[in-house]
């Protein structure tokens, strides 16, 4: 019993991590329609200069993710305006956004491997991870605890700006129809670089909490799979599916984990990708793409 | 043999393979980033049917590929039906999962350590002839009605649909055929290595697969056979700063897609390049 509510918290907070760069991929594809294979180095942009600001600037994780909350954000501005953007401009066939966010994903872990090398970097104890004990029930980490509540206030924060604000609302009609926001109006360049600042700064918080998980390496980036792996389960380009996809996602790799075997771990989620796509090939809260001629 | 005669088997391995990500990519206009499975699928196969089963290794070729297209096939199905990236993550997906189940499954593929002692059956000549086929074949299976199809559910799957094509049933049958090709050179390349490794099959090979084709042109065989000959020998030229392959190769695709997004030889073909379309 203890093991199991154990498990069920780990498997929120893991899931509640995967959501937080679920939704950022989810939200640009469902403006742009392509998949940024990118959004993995994101995230891993954001562990760096979160580790880097901490080894400089001693150990205040308040500024040094502030700085990697921005840094991300800006990267992902960057990348948009410098491989996309000059292709999004003259064709629309999705293929060259595609290879070309592989082509950036690339480049921007290859960047790390050179300049920080390979190896495995643990972030400073910033953030706690002692044992809390739970009601005499069971016992947990504080650190799954802390990453479950700061994905909670992020993800009620850009669901606030999504409904709320001005540009939420752009956002949700070029969700509809890019080019028809254009032609009422609508700054779709502005519009699409804050939605990758949005999804770069999700992807960092993600990235954070990864690396004091898994410790920081040039390849952590490659989680993002999972990540997008949540996405289709939930139905690509749907928020609130994107968020419960990752939560089915981090419960059945926990799940996994503690009852059956953690090396199963990584099959069992693409095994559920495997599932979705042969019963339910949307999604739980995909739409269905109708094409209107 | 020696060195020239390895770096020529492992020029027509590799195009085998580039020919079949060409057909998926280039022709029908899917992106996959898990390719390297089906070569894993090939190679494993040869290797387990000619050590431990006695088999030829020729039939044990054609038996890599085959199974190959059929996990390819099985795959299609689900993912082909819809537009958008479902098949492309679901590649990611699929190469991870063979990954993980050639290491795991000890008792058959004998893990991470990899699989030693496969007979060296991928000589020269096999290696030329089996390029040699495969190629004519393709050749030919792009100029048909199929390849037309093919081409069609690229350019507009709508208006292909419209005029009475399957698209769904086209694109699998692309799939399976990639897959196909790719599971060949797969086998050719545990005849020639004598030893697999599941780490010899990861995303980075995928990448290496469909930066081939993309960097020879989408919708050209011979530009893509043209960017593997060219991708293989700088590959072999550059490995004393081999850590900056793949940051080149990234940099090359963003600036491809961004340049020049129809590779160096657009859709034409180097045999008819004279002639006016």
């Amino acid at each position: 019993m203890g093991t199991l509510a154990q498990q069920l918290i780990n498997g929120i907070s893991l899931g509640s991590v995967y959501a937080l760069i679920a939704v950022g991929y989810s939200l640009v594809y469902s403006i742009l329609l392509f998949s940024n294979f990118a959004h993995g180095g994101f995230l891993v942009i954001g562990g760096y200069i979160c580790y880097y600001t901490l080894t400089a600037l001693g150990n205040n994780i308040w500024v040094a993710g502030g700085l990697s909350l921005l840094g991300a954000g800006i990267a992902a501005v960057l990348t948009e305006r410098i491989a996309y953007k000059p292709i999004r401009e003259r064709t629309n066939i999705t293929l060259y956004l595609l290879i070309a966010s592989l082509g950036m994903s690339i480049v921007i872990e290859n960047i790390f491997v050179i300049v920080a090398g390979g190896r495995f970097r643990a972030l400073p104890p910033v953030i706690p991870t002692n044992p809390v004990h739970l009601f005499g029930l069971t016992t947990t980490s504080a650190f799954d605890l802390l990453s479950l509540v700061v994905a909670f206030v992020f993800l009620t924060g850009l669901q606030l700006f999504i409904v709320k604000s001005k540009w939420g609302l752009a956002i949700r009609a070029a969700a509809f129809d890019l080019k028809t926001a254009g032609l009422m109006g609508i700054n779709v360049n502005l519009l699409i670089s804050i939605v990758f600042f949005v999804a770069g700064v999700l992807a960092a918080v993600g990235g954070i909490f990864l690396s004091v998980r898994y410790t920081l390496y040039p390849q952590l980036g490659g989680i993002t799979i999972k990540a997008f792996v949540a996405a289709v389960v939930g139905g690509l380009g749907s928020l609130p599916g994107a968020v419960v996809g990752s939560l089915i996602l981090g419960l059945a790799e926990m799940l996994t984990a503690g009852f059956i075997s953690s090396q199963l771990r990584d099959l069992v989620v693409f095994s559920l990708l495997v599932i979705t796509l042969l019963v339910k090939p949307t999604g739980l809260f995909g739409k269905k793409p109708t094409e209107k001629v | 043999m020696g060195y020239i005669g390895g770096i020529i088997i492992l020029l027509c391995i590799n195009s085998i393979a580039v020919m079949g990500v060409s057909l998926l990519t280039g022709f029908t206009g899917i992106f996959s980033l898990g390719h390297a499975a089906y070569m894993a699928l090939g190679a494993y196969t040869a290797g387990i049917l000619t050590v431990e089963h006695g088999v030829h290794w020729f039939l044990a070729i054609l038996a890599g590929g085959l199974l190959a297209m059929v996990v390819a096939y099985l795959i299609g199905i689900p993912t082909l039906k819809l537009m958008g990236d479902y098949y492309a993550i679901a590649s990611i997906g699929l190469v991870e999962s063979i990954r993980l189940i050639l290491e795991n499954w000890q008792s058959v593929t004998r893990g991470a350590r990899g699989y030693p002692g496969i007979e060296g059956f991928t000589t020269l000549p096999v290696a030329v002839a089996f390029f040699l086929v495969m190629a004519i074949v393709m050749v030919h299976l792009i100029n048909s009605r199929y390849g037309r199809a093919f081409k069609a559910c690229r350019d507009d799957y709508l208006a292909a649909s419209l005029l009475g094509y399957n698209t769904a049933r086209y694109r699998v049958l692309s799939l399976a055929v990639s897959g196909f090709y790719c599971g060949v050179a797969g086998a050719l390349l545990a005849g020639f290595m004598s030893f697999i490794q599941p780490v010899m099959f990861d995303m980075m090979k995928s990448t290496e697969l469909t930066s081939m084709v993309v960097f020879g042109g989408l919708g050209s065989l011979s530009g893509t056979l043209l960017a593997s000959v060219i991708i293989t020998l700088v590959t072999e030229l550059f490995r004393p700063i081999s850590q900056y392959r793949m940051l080149i190769y990234g940099g090359v695709l963003v600036a491809i897609m961004v340049l020049r997004p129809e590779g160096i030889m657009g859709s034409k073909e180097l045999w008819n390049l004279r002639r006016k379309r």
